[in-house]
């Protein structure tokens, strides 16, 4: 029997199961934690911990007088003036290397990931697992019968130690480091992150998964993932990430690589649930060439602001992109997601779908780029944005932009914005669901589209979350 | 039709350098990379940035737009990161009379 809540009792719960569930901080139990601010000495320091070749901190190096010579982007979101760049730990050290037992993982931070259900995934369904703590992944383990078949999965900092040649290739191609302020302050201070390598014509059947955790307050996180999937390879990457509560704030900026070579496939998968006082600035970016297929479905719920917009560069012939992007907003919270895709070369295909819910006052925001270039003939594509807002407090923007140069092509562009109608919830309430119920029947039926392309597990994770940003919405 | 404009003479552009020329409304960048010299347009087909501008590898032989940061090849005009994905004009150099001289078009 459903038991009625007051309103007050409703929005009390909000959150609280974060706080419960991913909520919780631990002691702070370091090898090394970095004063806070960032300079060349620190960017120094922490390529010489992690015994770097000389041209990984010249780069670094180099990326640092980029990201202090940019100014602060003042597109997005006003959130971003809030951003203290001296008020920050831009390294921290909780173990000595990443084990490939959990029994090699420091017993407090095993303990963090065991709350969060991250050794129990991997036994059930997943093929590997790295889980990031703080500035560096503490745990890597991939399947032996993947790694017989050559496929790498480990932890960015052993992937340059252990790879160097194909690292130094591919590194930075995807988004060098000048390409904006945060991939600039990514590039000097990189830290943990995966590097994924498939080797031609593997397919790598279960997901990877990446579990990305910040403990301490005014923590910054740079993770560095760089993804190769040799000719017709196949791989799935999923990727989680939460937070302690603070008041002060936290930045998480990562930068994600993904090289997708002729015929292969990657899908990119991303449930973000950071606590609401991080700032989320990622940028992602793919390639695809001929004949390839690059996904991303990317899901933001959590942070305070998050500014992403995953892209696919279609540069071989019939190559395909396609991106899923949920994003939910609540009580402040700014979500400014979207995605672009640029087709380069002809005959490529691509479909953005991007669904924004707004509730409490939360804002969010489609930002999308679809770029047809001159010689892209026959290319396809559409684009389709909804925002749903909950409440009149709630707001909604949509920037889309279009760009198209050749004539023999094909564009579709939809875009609604929705309140969840009186008619909808008085038509479900007329067969006996309570307000509430209803309410979160049309949202789960708005955003079914991309759950149903989750991996089951996340799928299911997803709604719950979904329901428990619905709590005690409807007053 | 083409024509030939000058840059400079030889010995004014040396292995590592840089020179800048204007013809019409075309800024072309000429690049020394150890002795090879190769001239390609002075923007960055990605934003329009000022390619020219940007850190010249001799070595290597490529330039870096400084707005962002896409590094091209100077042989080809082909870009070797992106966001750029789109070659720059390159520009036959001829050594003509101890100077150095451009077809363009």
């Amino acid at each position: 029997m459903a038991v009625e809540l007051t309103e007050n009792q409703q929005l009390a719960a909000i959150n609280a199961d974060y706080e419960e569930r991913y909520g919780f901080r631990d002691a702070e139990n370091y090898l090394y934690k970095a004063p806070k601010g960032l300079n060349r000495e620190i960017v120094e320091k922490i390529s010489e911990f992690k015994s770097e070749p000389q041209w990984m901190r010249d780069f670094r190096l180099k990326a640092l007088d980029h990201f202090l010579s940019r100014p602060q982007p003042t597109w997005g979101s006003p959130m971003l003036a809030e951003i203290d760049y001296d008020d920050i730990h831009y390294f921290v050290r909780a173990s000595e290397k990443a084990g490939r037992s959990w029994d090699e993982v420091p017993e407090d931070v095993k303990r963090t990931f065991d709350r969060l259900g991250i050794p129990e995934a991997e036994r059930k369904f997943l093929a590997g697992v790295g889980a990031q703590y703080e500035s560096e992944v503490v745990y890597h383990q991939v399947r032996e019968d993947l790694e017989k078949q050559g496929v790498i999965f480990i932890d960015m900092d052993s992937g340059l130690r252990e790879h160097e040649d194909i690292v130094r290739e591919y590194f930075a191609t995807v988004i060098p480091p000048n390409d904006n302020k945060l991939a600039a302050l990514n590039s000097a201070v990189w830290s943990g992150g995966s590097f994924v390598y498939v080797p031609e014509g593997v397919h790598v059947e279960m997901p990877l998964q990446a579990y990305f955790r910040i403990n301490t307050e005014n923590m910054g996180q740079f993770e560095r993932t760089l993804i190769i999937a040799e000719p017709g390879s196949y791989v799935h990457y999923v990727e989680g990430c939460t937070a302690p509560t603070y008041s002060s704030n936290s930045l998480h900026s990562a930068v994600v690589e993904l090289i997708a070579k002729p015929g292969a496939r990657i899908r990119y998968t991303t449930v973000q649930n950071w606590s609401t006082n991080v700032f989320n600035l990622v940028t992602k970016r793919a390639v695809a060439h001929e004949d390839a297929t690059v996904e991303w479905v990317d899901c933001n719920l959590g942070s305070r602001l998050t500014m992403k917009y995953p892209s696919v560069y279609l540069l071989g012939e019939r190559a395909h992109g396609e991106i899923l992007s949920i994003a939910f907003a609540g009580k402040g919270q700014h979500q400014d997601a979207g995605g672009k895709i640029i087709h380069a070369a002809p005959n490529t295909t691509s479909n953005i779908f991007a669904k924004s819910i707004s509730k409490d006052g939360g804002r969010g925001s489609y930002r999308g780029l679809l770029e047809i270039a001159k010689g892209a003939h026959g290319a396809r594509s559409k684009v389709v944005c909804d925002a749903l807002l909950l409440d009149e407090h709630s707001r909604s923007d949509t920037y889309p932009t279009i760009r198209i140069g050749e004539d023999d092509v094909n564009v579709g562009h939809e875009a609604t914005v929705s309140k969840v109608g009186e008619d909808q919830l008085f038509y479900l309430m007329s067969h006996g669901i309570p307000e509430d119920e209803a309410s979160k029947l049309i949202v789960n039926g708005f955003i079914e589209p991309i759950t149903k392309e989750l991996p089951m597990e996340y799928a299911v994770e997803m709604n719950r979350l979904i329901e428990l940003q619905m709590e005690g919405s409807i007053g | 039709m083409p024509q030939v404009i000058e840059v400079c003479p030889v010995d004014q552009l040396g292995p590592g350098e840089m020179r800048l020329v204007e013809w019409e409304d075309l800024e072309i960048g000429v690049f020394n990379c150890g002795g090879n010299l190769y001239a390609i347009e002075d923007r960055c087909s990605h934003d329009n940035g000022p390619l020219a501008e940007g850190e010249f590898d001799a070595e290597n032989c490529t330039v870096e737009c400084p707005r962002h940061g896409s590094l091209f090849d100077l042989k080809t005009g082909k870009p070797k990161s992106l966001p750029a994905y789109v070659p720059v004009e390159t520009y036959p150099v001829i050594i003509e009379d101890e100077t150095i001289k451009l077809e363009v078009e």
